[in-house]
């Protein structure tokens, strides 16, 4: 069970019921599973800075709408670099719905921030409504999420079993994908373009020829890369200025 | 920790020298937390800083993280250091500093890229290449591949705008002399459908044709039925590299369906034969019974 899946499953949106008690069962039977899930919730919570509100259902269907018009988009769109890998359509359909809900999900614990905000300081209406900023910042709240992780996949791929490393180098490469196709929906060009120059060092790090100290070196580049984005990006978020 | 105390600390750390062999590695991962902190601090501040490090004694992978944080500097000076760097710089740092002059994307640094390729060895070709890829710039590959009468050259630009699925780009290249394999082999890449279907269909060069069939097999997605066209391509021809072609292409999108239909339409044993080997190669259910009704029937 991978974590978007489990991810789906915190947001309670995109899931059956059978696959959400699926997944519960799984949760229940499952101590390392049910561990993982703790650390992923931990990580999603730490965007929950407020309770969560009960969602109202007009809102709900806004969500729904969001998500038909982003799978139409997807569909209609050609996927050349995803042909590359032959990425499976379930695959594809699970890693882009998991962003929808961190996005949305984020999207709308965000909007409930800014509502409070409105009641106190009535001159952000103007410049700030939650139309306006809410597909930003739940995209940069979601690319937060998808450079830790890169972070974690990165520091943890196994050095000597081959296959696992390119299996889990070529999630990376997709998860990648999604976010700079993402960057660009949301006009977002400067974050594009570093998505997707992680992805040369990424393939290079996926060839088994690549000497080991190279591999290393390579590694501690993107490691770095990636540390300093997500600076950028907390930075941009907690004092909403230019880049530097 | 506030920008200006990291500030402080990023320039105490860069400034300072490595005191002994000993503590060369720590060192290294100090100054590299410093670099990063920089981040944080004030453009016109950092600049400095970092300039300072690229022209230090540091080490070539702290001078290339300095590099990626001078590519984030929202500066002008930054981007002529930059630009000077992938001009003049030392082997491998000037190849990174073409790469963040891509990752910017400031159209005064991209503008003399074209510069720095016509005058760049082959790995410095490579680069610009790379740096047009991640700055999203079809135009520029373009004119490199539309430019040059160096096949190779052609080549990688064309693999490049493959890459960034570039069809039209690649859809008006498509006259070019010798390059056919070059091109469906990129048309693949792109998932141009469309195009790869009309040179399939195009028998006037069976070579070529046989090229597209291939590459119509590999560009196919799960949504895309070519088992429909390539069943058609088959019917229509008889030049035996066209059919192995087709065969071969079914194999590759997985489509036994197709291939069970056109063994059960022939009537030519050594063609049934060719059909039944590739089921097999296919591992496909239906060929069971096809061996057993064969076996029994001679059919």
């Amino acid at each position: 069970m991978n974590d978007d899946l489990l991810t789906l499953y915190y947001y309670k949106d995109g899931l059956t019921e059978a696959e959400l008690r699926e997944v519960q069962s799984a949760l229940e039977k499952d101590p390392s599973l049910s561990a993982r899930y703790e650390r992923l919730c931990d990580d999603l919570a730490q965007f929950d800075a407020q309770d969560a509100v009960a969602v109202a259902a007009d809102v709900t269907a806004r969500w729904h709408d969001s998500i038909d018009r982003a799978a139409r988009i997807e569909r209609q769109r050609e996927q050349p670099a995803g042909r590359l890998l032959h990425i499976p359509s379930f695959a594809w359909g699970t890693v882009v719905a998991a962003a929808l809900a961190i996005g949305i999900g984020l999207g709308f614990y965000l909007s409930g921030q800014r509502q409070a905000e409105h009641v106190i300081d009535p001159g952000m209406v103007v410049d700030l409504t939650p139309e306006m900023r809410s597909p930003s910042i739940a995209f940069a709240r979601g690319l937060q999420v998808h450079l830790q992780e890169s972070r974690h996949d990165l520091a943890a791929l196994p050095v000597d079993a081959r296959e696992e490393r390119a299996m889990l180098i070529t999630h990376m490469i997709q998860q990648n994908r999604l976010f700079e196709r993402a960057a660009e929906q949301n006009d977002a060009s400067d974050l594009a373009r570093v998505l997707r120059a992680f992805e040369p060092i990424l393939m290079r790090l996926a060839m088994n020829e690549l000497p080991p100290g190279d591999a290393e070196a390579l590694q501690a580049q993107l490691a770095f890369e990636l540390n300093v984005m997500l600076t950028k990006l907390e930075r941009s978020a907690s004092e909403n200025t230019g880049p530097i | 920790m506030s920008a200006f105390r990291k500030l402080i600390l990023a320039t105490l750390l860069i400034s300072a020298g490595a005191p002994s062999a000993a503590q060369i590695e720590d060192s290294e991962r100090l100054k590299s937390s410093a670099l990063e902190a920089l981040i944080s601090a004030p453009p016109e501040r950092a600049l400095p800083i970092v300039s300072k490090v690229l022209s230090g004694d540091s080490s070539p992978s702290l001078k290339k993280r300095a590099l990626f944080v001078l590519g984030q500097i929202d500066l002008p000076e930054a981007q002529t250091l930059l630009v000077e760097t992938a001009r003049t710089g030392d082997g491998s740092l000037r190849l990174e500093a073409i790469r963040m002059i891509g990752i910017g994307g400031h159209p005064e640094a991209m503008a003399e890229l074209a510069g720095i390729y016509a005058d760049g060895d082959g790995e410095t070709r490579e680069a610009v290449l790379q740096a047009y890829l991640i700055a999203d710039d079809n135009n520029a590959v373009y004119q490199l591949a539309a430019s040059t009468q160096d096949p190779e050259e052609f080549e990688r630009a064309v693999n490049t705008l493959g890459a960034m699925g570039a069809t039209d780009e690649l859809r008006a290249l498509r006259d070019r002399p010798g390059m056919a394999e070059v091109l469906i082999n990129a048309y693949a890449v792109a998932g141009d459908m469309e195009t790869l279907a009309a040179m399939a269909n195009d028998s006037s060069d069976p070579q070529r044709q046989a090229q597209a069939i291939r590459g119509l097999a590999i560009a196919a997605g799960e949504g895309d039925d070519v088992g429909e066209i390539l069943v058609g391509i088959y019917r229509d021809t008889d030049v035996p590299r066209v059919r192995k072609a087709v065969r071969e292409a079914l194999l590759i999108a997985d489509h036994d369906e197709a291939v069970l239909q056109l063994f059960r339409a022939s009537d030519d044993a050594a063609e049934k034969r060719e059909l039944l080997q590739t089921l097999v190669m296919m591992d496909s259910d239906a060929v069971w019974d096809l061996i057993d009704s064969t076996l029994e029937n001679g059919q």
